[in-house]
Order: structure tokens, then C-alpha cells, then sequence
């Protein structure tokens, strides 16, 4: 019996890393009394999967994991019991039993970030967007990183164009702008945020403070055709 | 209330960010405006260290009962958030509710090692808070002190206003009530320290000067006011049931080196081993009844989530009821995939036995600490095991499936010989050869055995004041003398670093000169002087030899039997005599047995658990 649930994940609680937050969640089954399944062995642990990560830093609005049950539990019970025992900026939000036997990593494709940064310049919200347009649209944005070869980690390099569905310029206050940027996940290729925030530095498209950035994952979106869907 | 914005460029640049944030499951955040006493509990180590002491807990616990009191934490930030709270002016500041460590009322360290000093000094440096007692006006912080190294408090005595000796359920609660009362009639530091002198466990250093004779010892310690007593007695729990214990513990979000439920069986230790501080100190011996420790282990489970309950103490395979505890856990706990686990075993297959029933994951490691590698130098630091005891129980753990042993030692006990240094090679090869004569259908596992050997560093309240430390280069002679004699791919043989044990036996014996050096040092940049990667031997040489201060005179120098030691003011129950005559015991090579068999008259008033085994 899976169970899907939607939770968030903000504040100061950005600080936990994916392992701490598999921990946090161990224990708060037990504590809520939720009957999750275990694995068999000498070591059993209880089955649970989050699909793709955050990384180390970032809020959440949205993130999804996967819970195999032991017993069908009541929706609204569960989501009450485990947000008494969740810290206040871990929320449950919805939860489903899913219809189709397919595990929520390989359904999603897209995530949408929300970038708050200071940048060196003044420029309107106009030539921001612009400016990024342009970039987007010339293409062939390489960054550099270790990827695995057999046993060991070589330097690559990889064009990670393709990977930006879109940028858009949401918001200028002072020199704060803020961005909400379409980016990929899962198999078919993945752009991880400080990937894209760097390769944004050394573009030079536009001249930020790297201190200053701060993200927010605002959603994760399954693609079906050229339409975008939140699994849940 | 520090600035979040300003936190959160810090945060993003360090390793274990979640260190730093508070906000954990259990943690309690009151309104600061609405309590009468603040009080900020610094464990000087990090948070993934200070977390895991069981002390921190009950404390926490126990004083956040009070709406009149609130309790937050303190921890040594890793070097890297340092670096960068210095550089951005971020003031050391509590997870709780992310207040400054300067605006709090009282800041309580606790100590439980010597080589955590100079981390004091930083937690103060950081705060803002003038590092010397004597500095610190009415606006700053009562600054605090517990634990087992406030035994020999007088190395710290600069830095300390107050020194809260023994157990601290009862007399933590008394002093913030007295805190209370002189807060609301207008705070005057002085007044109240004098106030406090009349409570049992307190030691406010100021009070006293230290005259000491041309050798270099102490002639006398003498109060200087009427008020402060003579001899400062530690407290300590009569009744360990109706005493308070938490139903709840803070649940980390990183992982921590115990990152389970603790629950403590009893105090104290009837063995006597000749070296162990804790084994005087946490005299006498008190446990908790099963039917108390069930209750609790109930609620702990219940109010954290943990998967794993520890079962601490001393030596825990002496809890009377032991087999009863253990099976009624895993009957109550087992379904629920909760384990137990035991911190230290004992060298006989009663213990083998117990972990055999709790043991769920794979048979990897045993340890068992023989101590010393001689049946000579094991009669003389009174461990009472003998080689019989270690061929049974390994023989016996293999027989059960094990095959990876580990054995701990100390190197440079008093009256060491090279024969008996030889013996920790003589053991670990014995250990082999149990597991080879064994036909080989029945062996199982690819085994291997670790011994490792510690540097002896004599402490204070134990036999052993009165001997004088190995110097370093013996410590490494013998160290090498072991390591070169072994020739087996299946023995490893690990020691420690002679370098800290012996700064660590100045500061342990040492006496109130000494707080010039811990300054000296630190400021030299000494700190996480435990951690072996940051431990800066040529920085405290220095401070030593700026100072002009020999370590050696505390370190490596014998005593007679009627010098007055630095903390021999501090009465902990057990007597100055019976621990000279345990000495001379020691010497002689004759044994004293388990007290429960008999009392053997170490000073302590009624003590009740005589003649009580498992």
C-alpha cells in the first residue's frame, strides 16, 4: 500500500541535509504511530523514498515522498498526526493514495525555483529579462563537473541549456530581484541549483552577489505533452 | 535576537549547517520576557559532541519544568562557522531562541574533560563576556561551572565565579532559586556570592587564596571571608527512583555520536579500580528499580522516536537486575523495531549471554577493556579480571559467532614494567590462538583483533594522585616497543598521542597557577585541544614556558603522602586515607574486592547496596 504525501520544508529547517531529514522522518512515523512497513534482515528499515532530493540550503513548498504501508491508513488522520509531531516548518500538506503503480521519482521532470539575489547594477526588470533572454536563446551554457566513469570521478563538461525550461524576472525591490527558474530533473538529465547559479555568475549576463543568493523549490511538476502538472 | 539575513550568509558557507539552528524535536523555546531566571547551558565541545552527554539532558529537562526559569543551549561552533562569525561580527548567540549568550543571566558550562578548557575560553571570547571572573561586572553573566573535572576546580579558578560540585538535580534548582530572589530585590553580584556559600556542592573561588611553600606546594588554602567553609562537600541524590529523570529527551537533527535514548540504570561503581575517577567521585553506588526505568523508557521511546535504547552507567553489567530489564525491554520494545543496546561489556558470558539476547544486527566487533596486558599489573590498578576470564569469554564469543575483538589498554600504569607492557602483545596473540585452535568447520567470520593502548593520566580522588606520569618519550618507547614486537596481519595495535595525555594530567592535578596557561594558550590559538587535528603541542609548550610554569612539576612528579593537593578541600565521601592506603595496596600488588562482597571502608556514610549481584 503506498501512500503519496506532499510536505514543505522552510525556514532554518533548509539547513537539514536529505540523510537528517530521512532520520527526522524514521522517527516521526514511530512517534505518530504510522505503520510503515520495514524491511526484512538484520538491519530492518522502514520504506520510505523522497523523490529527488534537495539540496542542502534550499526551502521547499513542495516535496514528495513515498510511504509503503502496512495497513491503509486514513488520510486526514495521518496528515493531522504527523504534523503534531513535525517541527513547525515541516508541514504535511496533502497526501493520495496514487491510482497507478509508478513511483513518484520517475514521474517527475521539471522543478520551479524561486532565486532571490542582489545584483551590482541597476537595471530594470526589463533589461533583466533581456539580458536573459539572450543568453537562454544563444545557447551552449557550459559548466564543468565531476561526473562518475567506471570507478572514478572525471571533470566534464556539459551544456546545460537544454536543461533551463525558462527564467522569468518576478519581482525588483532596491537592488533584490527576484527570479522564478524551470529547471530539470530526474533521469532524462538533471540541473541542480547551485549548478545554475554559478553558471549565472560566470556568465556575467548579469554581475550578482553569490552571498546573496537565497532559493526556494516552489514546485516539481510531472510534464505530460508541452503541460506541466503537480503530482499531486 | 540575532539577525536572521545575517545567519543565514553564515550558514550556507558551513559543514553541518543544522548544528547551528536549534529548532530539534523536544527542544523547548519560552519567552524570554516572561522568565525571571535565563540560563544558558554550554557543553564547550560541538554540538554533535555536546549533544550525546546525558547530563545536558537532565539538566535541560529539569530546569524548563519551571515557568520562573528557562534553560537554552551552548555549543563550541566547528572552526569554520567561528571563522566566519568572527568575520561577521555574529556574537556567540543560543539555539533556543537565538539570543545572545551575553544577555542571559547565568552561563553553566559543564566539564568532562580536561582538554576542553581553552574551548571555555573561546565560548566566553565569543560571547563578548570578559574572560577573568574578576573582570565581569553586574552586567555581565554568572558564569558557572559542574561536571567531574570540577573536582579539582582550581585550574579554572580565574575564569569560574561559581563551582557547583556532585550531582546536580537538587542544588541547579536551588542555586537559580537563589538567583531569583536576589534578581528581584536588585542584582549585586557580590552579595550574592556570598549568599550562596552556605549551600551544600558550592565553591566560589574568590573566596580563598592559596599560600603555597618553597617546593612549590601548597602550604595552605584558606578562606578569606567567615562565610566561606573550610571543606566544600559534594551533593549527591539519595534516592535515585522519586529523584528527577526526563521522560523526554531533544532529538537531533544531525547525527550525533549517541543518537539513541540513554537510560541511566544506577550510579556509582563497587569495583574499585585504582585509575577510575568516576568509580570514587559517584560513590556510593544507587540504582534504579526496573519498574522505574520501564516507565521511563516508555515515555522516552514514546517522546522521541529513537530506535535504539542505550542502557548507560559505570559498568551496567552490574545492574542487580540486569536479565529482568533486558528481557522485559525487548518484550515490551522488540515488536516495534526499538533495540537495546549495552555501552560496555563485561568480561564474562553472564554479559555475552545478555547481548547475545538484544543483539539483532550482524555479530561484528566485541571490546573488552583487560586494562593492563600482566596479571601483575592488572592486581595493581585492581582490575579484577584474569587471563581465565578473557580465554572464557572470547572463547566463548567466538563459539557464539564472533570474530572481531577488540581489547583496551593503558599504557604507563604505575609500576609498569617492559614484561608488562609486552603483555598487551601476549594477549592479542592469545586472543589469536583461540581462534585458530578451534577446528576450523567451527570457525566462523574472518577475524581480526585491535588492541589499542591509552597514555595513563593520574587523576585527581583516585590512588593514583599521589604517582608521577610517564614522560613522553616513555610513553612513545613503550607504545613502539609493543608495536614493533607484533608481526601479524590479524593484530593491530593503536596508541594514543603522548602529547595530549600529558597536558591533560597537568591540567588534571593542577592547581590555580595554572588558569594563566589555559589563558596563555588560548590565546596563542589553542582550542578543540581533544581533537586530535587541532591539538597544537608547540603552542602550549610555549604558554607553559611563557608563563613560566613547569608542567612537569604536575605531571611527572611523585607525591609524599602528606602533601596537600589543590583539591583536597573538596570532601566527595570517600576518604584521603582509604584512598593512600588503596595506593599502597596497589604497590604491594594485593587486590581489594567488589565492596557489595564487603565493605572495605572508603569513607562513604550510608551506603546500601551491600551484598547485591546479578
Amino acid at each position: 500500500m503506498i501512500l503519496r504525501v506532499k510536505f514543505n520544508k522552510k525556514n532554518y529547517l533548509k539547513y537539514i541535509g536529505h540523510l537528517d531529514l530521512l532520520r527526522l522522518f524514521q522517527r516521526t512515523f514511530r512517534r505518530a504511530g504510522i505503520p510503515v512497513k520495514y524491511s526484512q534482515g538484520f538491519n530492518p528499515h522502514p520504506k520510505f523514498s523522497i523523490a529527488n532530493p534537495l539540496s542542502l540550503g534550499i526551502e521547499s513548498e513542495g516535496e514528495y515522498m513515498d510511504i509503503e504501508l502496512e495497513d491503509k491508513v486514513d488520510i486526514d488522520d495521518f496528515t493531522q498526526k504527523m504534523n503534531q509531531v513535525l517541527p513547525k516548518d515541516i508541514r504535511i500538506l496533502r497526501a493520495i493514495y496514487p491510482k497507478e503503480n509508478k513511483s513518484i521519482s520517475s514521474e517527475l521532470s521539471w522543478a520551479l525555483y524561486g532565486v532571490t539575489l542582489e545584483i551590482e547594477e541597476d537595471l530594470s526588470i526589463e533589461d533583466i529579462q533581456e539580458r536573459l533572454d539572450n543568453w537562454l536563446a544563444r545557447g551552449g551554457i557550459i559548466i564543468s563537473r565531476l561526473r562518475k566513469q567506471g570507478k572514478r570521478k572525471v571533470m566534464k563538461e556539459e551544456d546545460i541549456a537544454p536543461l533551463i525550461g525558462g527564467i522569468d524576472v518576478r519581482d525588483k525591490t532596491g537592488s533584490e530581484v527576484t527570479l522564478e527558474v524551470l529547471m530539470r530533473v530526474g533521469e532524462d538529465g538533471n540541473l541542480r541549483p547551485f549548478d545554475f547559479i554559478d553558471a549565472l555568475k560566470a556568465s556575467d549576463i548579469i554581475k550578482l552577489d553569490k552571498d546573496s543568493v537565497s532559493l526556494i523549490r516552489k514546485a516539481l511538476y510531472k510534464e505530460d505533452g508541452d503541460q506541466l502538472y503537480e503530482p499531486i | 535576537m540575532i539577525e536572521k539575513k545575517k545567519l543565514d550568509r553564515v550558514l550556507n558557507k558551513v559543514i553541518k549547517p543544522a548544528r547551528y539552528i536549534g529548532m530539534e524535536q523536544n527542544s523547548i523555546i519560552k519567552d524570554l520576557d516572561k522568565v525571571k531566571v535565563k540560563f544558558a547551558f554550554c557543553f564547550p565541545d560541538v554540538y554533535d559532541v555536546g549533544m550525546s552527554h546525558l547530563g545536558l539532558h537532565i539538566l535541560y529537562n529539569l530546569i524548563n519544568q519551571y515557568d520562573d526559569f528557562a534553560c537554552e543551549r551552548v555549543f563550541t561552533p566547528w572552526i569554520d562557522m567561528e571563522e566566519l562569525m568572527r568575520k561577521e561580527g555574529i556574537p556567540l548567540y543560543t539555539l533556543e531562541n537565538k539570543e545572545e549568550v551575553r544577555d542571559f543571566d547565568i552561563l553553566g558550562f559543564t566539564l568532562q574533560y580536561e582538554m576542553s578548557y581553552t574551548n571555555i575560553l573561546n565560548v566566553l571570547d565569543l560571547s563578548g563576556i570578559p574572560l577573568l571572573s574578576r573582570d565581569r561586572s553586574n552586567d555581565d553573566p554568572l558564569v558557572i561551572a559542574g561536571g567531574p573535572c570540577a573536582y579539582n576546580p582550581e585550574p579554572l579558578a580565574d575564569f569560574i565565579d561559581v563551582f557547583v560540585l556532585g550531582e546536580g538535580e537538587e542544588v541547579t534548582l536551588e542555586l537559580l532559586n537563589k538567583y531569583k530572589e536576589h534578581k528581584e530585590r536588585g542584582w549585586d553580584k557580590e552579595s550574592f556570592l556570598k549568599d550562596i556559600l552556605d549551600i551544600e556542592g558550592i565553591y566560589v573561588p574568590k573566596f580563598y587564596d592559596v599560600h603555597y611553600k618553597e617546593d612549590g606546594t601548597i602550604r595552605e588554602m584558606v578562606p578569606l571571608i567567615d562565610e566561606a567553609p573550610k571543606v566544600v562537600k559534594k551533593r549527591r541524590v539519595e534516592d535515585l527512583d522519586s529523584m528527577f529523570a526526563p521522560e523526554t529527551m531533544i532529538v537531533p537533527f544531525v547525527e550525533t555520536v549517541h543518537d539513541r535514548v540513554v537510560l541511566e540504570l544506577f550510579r556509582g561503581c563497587t569495583r574499585g579500580c585504582r585509575f577510575c575517577q568516576a568509580g570514587m567521585l559517584y560513590r556510593p553506588i544507587r540504582e534504579k528499580s526496573p519498574s522505574r526505568l520501564m516507565d521511563l523508557a516508555r515515555e522516552l521511546v514514546d517522546n522521541t522516536g529513537y530506535e535504539d535504547i542505550s542502557l548507560s552507567s559505570l559498568s551496567t553489567c552490574d545492574y542487580s537486575q540486569l536479565q529482568l530489564l533486558v528481557s522485559s525491554l525487548m518484550k515490551e520494545h522488540g515488536e516495534d523495531n526499538v533495540g537495546v543496546s549495552l555501552p560496555s561489556l563485561r568480561l564474562d558470558s553472564f554479559s555475552i549471554d545478555i547481548l547475545k539476547e538484544i543483539e539483532k544486527v550482524r555479530k561484528s566487533g566485541l571490546t573488552f577493556a583487560p586494562e593492563a596486558g600482566s596479571q601483575r599489573l592488572r592486581n595493581v590498578i585492581n582490575k579484577g579480571v584474569d587471563e581465565e576470564d578473557l580465554v572464557k569469554a572470547v572463547s566463548y564469543a567466538f563459539d557464539e559467532g564472533w570474530s572481531k575483538i577488540k581489547l583496551y589498554f593503558m599504557i604507563g600504569l604505575p609500576t609498569e614494567t617492559d614484561e608488562d607492557v609486552l603483555g598487551i602483545r601476549d594477549l592479542s596473540y592469545l586472543v589469536k590462538d583461540i581462534f585458530f585452535n578451534a577446528p576450523k568447520e567451527k570457525r566462523r567470520g574472518n577475524f581480526s583483533v585491535t588492541a589499542s593502548g591509552s597514555c595513563f593520566v593520574p587523576k585527581a580522588f583516585t590512588p593514583f594522585q599521589w604517582v608521577s606520569q610517564d614522560s613522553i618519550e616513555e610513553f612513545r618507547r613503550k607504545a613502539y616497543l609493543v608495536k614493533d614486537s607484533i608481526k601479524d596481519k590479524k593484530i593491530t595495535f593503536n596508541y594514543h598521542d603522548p602529547e595530549v595525555s600529558y597536558v591533560e594530567a597537568v591540567i588534571a592535578r593542577g592547581d590555580r597557577r595554572l588558569s594563566r596557561v589555559i589563558k596563555r594558550a588560548w590565546e596563542k590559538g589553542c582550542k578543540y585541544d581533544g581533537w586530535r587535528e587541532h591539538f597544537n603541542f608547540q603552542l602550549w609548550q610555549e604558554a607553559f614556558d611563557e608563563e613560566d610554569i613547569d608542567g612537569g612539576f604536575y605531571a611527572q612528579r611523585e607525591r609524599n603522602e602528606d602533601e596537600l593537593f589543590p583539591w583536597d578541600f573538596i570532601d566527595i565521601g570517600v576518604s584521603k586515607k582509604y584512598l593512600y592506603r588503596e595506593y599502597q595496596k596497589s604497590l604491594a600488588g594485593q587486590l581489594t574486592h567488589d565492596c557489595r562482597l564487603a565493605c572495605t571502608g572508603c569513607g562513604i556514610r550510608d551506603c546500601s547496596m551491600r551484598g547485591v549481584f546479578n
